[in-house]
């Protein structure tokens, strides 16, 4: 080898050798793994990462992987490199609820978190101004003395909405048939229309479509969750107690990596997560398309989720009663 | 009507979608140039790249293509008597004569024209039915979507190429595909023999790129000739085609409005749509214009036909859903994986969008008339580039576009499984086009169906109960009883014979 091939060669091995102890944390763009299809609450997302994109001076897309109530897309991107390049957009159904079914062999201690994104409380609505219904109990009432002959869509049928209705429904002795719409724009065009009496919205929902709807109860125990329903009542002050209190019955998500990620990585996603968070226009942002920034830190992670499990349990057994007593109509 | 230009405009107007539009016409006629590919291969190859782009522009890029594709067809068929795609197989009658006369630049420059005008009078004709007809739809419920469905699947069978059966077969392959993923209503797992990947069903873009550009593929290689190159006759840019096709006016609208109006029929198709067109522009000749030896009309009438079936199609696609044929199917899956459920909730809920699409649907036909007419030195070009080029491009493309969508390895292996089921399908000459009609409308049945009895309290009775419902199944009732005839009667003529 001649001189100078060689100190080339060594050039090339001493860059190669150095490089990845030289390279900071990120080096190029970076996913979020978001188990819905796209939407309005991906859009709520896509907020987010835009703002911790810039905090990292990288960009951080959200890529939609549907299927399989979100299992899909833990399974995907639990299959990438526990890098710090895949981030999961980890929603309250694949994290806690289908682990609970038996769909999934995770548990949420199998994740590392970054920080709580938003929340987003249910509501019961009704189609604008039907007379039949114009408070829940005049619903509640009708579904009593009537078992089986209201339709009403909760969106996916299993899904977390489904189960708060049915908890709702439960507590107050009440059945109607479920009707499944894995696109809730359907159900609303199908309550507008006179088909469905009722349906379970989220508040990116009802923002779209509030001159069609009546909100008749909002299903949280949150002040905050009535002001993203301009002011609609709690189902606690109607006098009914679901049996599930702060963020069980709601939509949440928090941003997760995989255990396997090293810490120095899992640092710098913490920091810049918690500042996008922090900063005033993604808040407002956010709180204009009806998700409430929850800013709980990863150290809150096990205190706030742990619980989540016990009380989702009673709202599968509703679901459960509910199957159990149109069968028997 | 106007609102929904007024709110697409700002989506419409910006630098980049005006400058994917005008790569979207450039593209789509570069591909319905080279024989073999047309406007749904364009669609095909580029829906990857569409799905990281911002909505508009991304359906503004791959409606361009189908633009452009449908009206490139017709340099090929004009210059080599090799129609670029099945839409301009009429444009050889009259169009090749030209050429033989030594007037194939006023063919090619009359073919442009004729198209573009063609596609903006079916423009006009789309962005004033849709509305309407998706105002008529929001009466529509689980039972009308139903039933719109089974309409949809029926028309297709009954006109797609080659048998009614070889149509209900690939048409319930479509459908048994479909059924693969996870059941919406009892979220239980269907044929994902425990593969993750498949618990949302086969990515639908890497089925269609298997199905149409990889069958391609194997298709060129099985034809042999990687290195031969046409001898042309030069072409320069020229205008006087603007000129010219002031003299075939009533051509021009009544072929463009035949286009459009067949278009809209779900299954009718551009390649229909033209032959229709040019045998009434015949009809309404007189015996010195000579068609079939080189008449102008002839050209203008097939051209603006197929355009404005482009028109034609999106109006029940963007409007109810319903695709009128593979290309527009493609495109509604497009559209679905960018977030948005083509039907009336796309004018109500989204109506900036189903703007943008009218818009980008009329500048693509604009930006064809300029760059169409300005290229075509460029297209005689691109008539030399040979097979031993142009099939790793092909493949490269789909490969790449394919594994972006999710960087997923699986989806590779869905393009490949199905690329060789639609070489063999093909081959023995059954079509692809209703297996994509059946996996965009199976869903849309399936669950509609299911949603209509949980709703009904009367059990099947509500699809007849229902007006509308129990029209649509009327009408499907009709077809069915048609196609049975038609089976019937061949089978009579064979034994016959």
């Amino acid at each position: 080898m001649k001189p100078s091939l060689r100190m080339l060669a060594l050039a090339v091995g001493a860059a190669i050798a150095t490089g990845p102890a030289l390279a900071e944390f990120p080096e190029r763009n970076i996913e979020a793994i978001y188990p819905w299809a796209p939407g309005a609450t991906m859009a709520a997302s896509q907020v987010i990462a835009d703002a911790m994109g810039e905090e990292l001076g990288v960009n951080v897309s959200i890529v939609s992987t549907p299927g399989a109530g979100g299992v899909k897309a833990f399974q995907t991107a639990m299959a990438n490199e526990a890098d710090g390049y895949t981030l999961i957009d980890g929603y309250v159904a694949p994290l806690v609820l289908q682990p609970m079914q038996g769909n999934a062999d995770w548990s949420y201690e199998d994740f590392t978190p970054l920080w709580s994104a938003t929340s987003n409380a249910f509501a019961i609505a009704v189609r604008k101004g039907d007379e039949r219904f114009p408070d829940l109990d005049a619903l509640m009432g009708y579904a009593q003395e009537n078992p089986g002959d209201l339709r009403y869509s909760p969106g996916t049928s299993g899904s977390l909405p489904h189960m708060v209705a049915a908890k709702v429904m439960q507590t107050e002795d009440a059945l109607a048939q479920l009707v499944p719409y894995p696109e809730i724009d359907n159900a609303v065009r199908d309550l507008r229309s006179g088909i469905l009496d009722f349906i379970v919205i989220n508040p990116g929902v009802y923002r779209v479509n509030k001159d069609d709807v009546d909100i008749l109860a909002v299903l949280s125990t949150l002040d905050r969750s009535s002001e993203t329903y301009d002011g609609a009542p709690l189902i606690g002050s109607l006098g009914i107690d679901m049996g599930m209190t702060d963020l069980s019955p709601m939509g949440w998500d928090w941003w997760l990596v995989s255990n396997d990620t090293p810490d120095d990585v899992v640092t710098t996603l913490q920091d810049a997560m918690g500042a996008a968070l922090a900063r005033e226009d993604v808040q407002q942002k956010l709180l204009d398309m009806g998700y409430v920034p929850t800013l709980y830190g990863p150290e809150r992670y096990d205190e706030i989720v742990g619980p989540v499990e016990e009380q989702l349990s009673g709202a599968v057994d509703a679901i459960a009663w509910e199957v159990e007593r149109m069968q028997g109509l | 009507m106007f609102d929904l230009i007024l709110q697409g405009a700002p989506l419409l107007f910006t630098m980049q979608t005006m400058l994917l539009i005008a790569a979207g016409i450039v593209g789509g006629l570069v591909i319905g140039v080279l024989p073999g590919l047309g406007p749904l291969m364009g669609i095909v190859l580029l829906l990857p790249v569409a799905f990281h782009l911002p909505p508009i522009p991304a359906m503004g890029m791959l409606i361009a293509v189908y633009i452009g594709g449908s009206a490139g067809g017709s340099i090929s068929a004009i210059l080599l008597r090799i129609p670029g795609t099945p839409l301009a197989a009429a444009t050889l009658f009259d169009g090749y004569p030209m050429a033989q006369k030594g007037r194939s630049q006023d063919a090619i420059g009359l073919s442009i024209t004729a198209s573009a005008l063609g596609g903006l009078i079916g423009g006009v004709m789309l962005v004033f039915f849709s509305p309407m007809l998706a105002a008529f739809a929001l009466r529509f419920g689980p039972p009308e979507y139903a039933a719109m469905a089974l309409l949809g699947l029926t028309t297709i069978i009954v006109v797609s190429e080659g048998s009614a059966i070889k149509g209900l077969l690939t048409g319930g392959l479509g459908l048994l595909i479909a059924t693969i993923g996870t059941d919406e209503f009892t979220n239980a797992y269907r044929y994902t023999f425990g593969n993750f990947n498949l618990t949302s069903g086969p990515n639908i873009v890497a089925v269609v790129v298997g199905l149409f550009a990889i069958s391609e593929f194997l298709f060129q290689i099985g034809g042999g000739g990687f290195l031969d190159t046409p001898r042309l006759q030069k072409l320069v840019i020229s205008f006087r085609a603007l000129r010219l096709i002031a003299s075939h006016k009533v051509n021009l609208v009544r072929s463009a409005l035949i286009g459009t109006g067949l278009g809209a029929i779900p299954g009718a198709g551009g390649d229909v749509s033209a032959f229709v067109s040019y045998a009434v522009a015949r009809k309404f000749s007189k015996p010195e214009d000579g068609y079939g030896e080189g008449a102008e009309g002839g050209v203008v009438a097939t051209e603006a036909a197929n355009n404005g079936c482009c028109g034609g199609a999106l109006i029940p696609s963007l409007s109810l859903g319903i695709p009128g044929d593979a290309s527009t199917a493609v495109l509604l899956a497009a559209l679905f994986l960018l977030g948005f459920f083509p039907g009336p909730e796309l004018f109500r809920s989204n109506a900036d969008v189903a703007g943008g699409i009218f818009l980008a649907y009329l500048t693509g036909n604009v930006i064809l008339l300029i760059l169409g007419i300005v290229l075509v030195p460029f297209f005689g070009t691109v008539l030399k580039l040979k097979k031993a080029w142009l099939l790793p491009i092909v493949l490269l493309l789909s490969t790449m576009g394919t594994y972006a969508l999710q960087n997923s390895v699986f989806d590779l292996y869905v393009m490949l499984v199905f690329g060789g089921l639609g070489f063999l399908l093909r081959r023995a000459g059954y079509p692809l086009a209703p297996i994509i009609i059946g996996i965009i409308l199976g869903p849309v049945l399936e669950n509609n169906f299911r949603r209509s009895l949980l709703l009904s309290r009367d059990g099947p009775m509500i699809f007849v109960e229902r007006p509308i419902s129990a029209t649509i199944l009327t009408v499907v009732a009709i077809m069915l009883c048609y196609i049975v005839y038609t089976l019937v009667r061949s089978g009579r003529q064979d034994t016959a014979s």
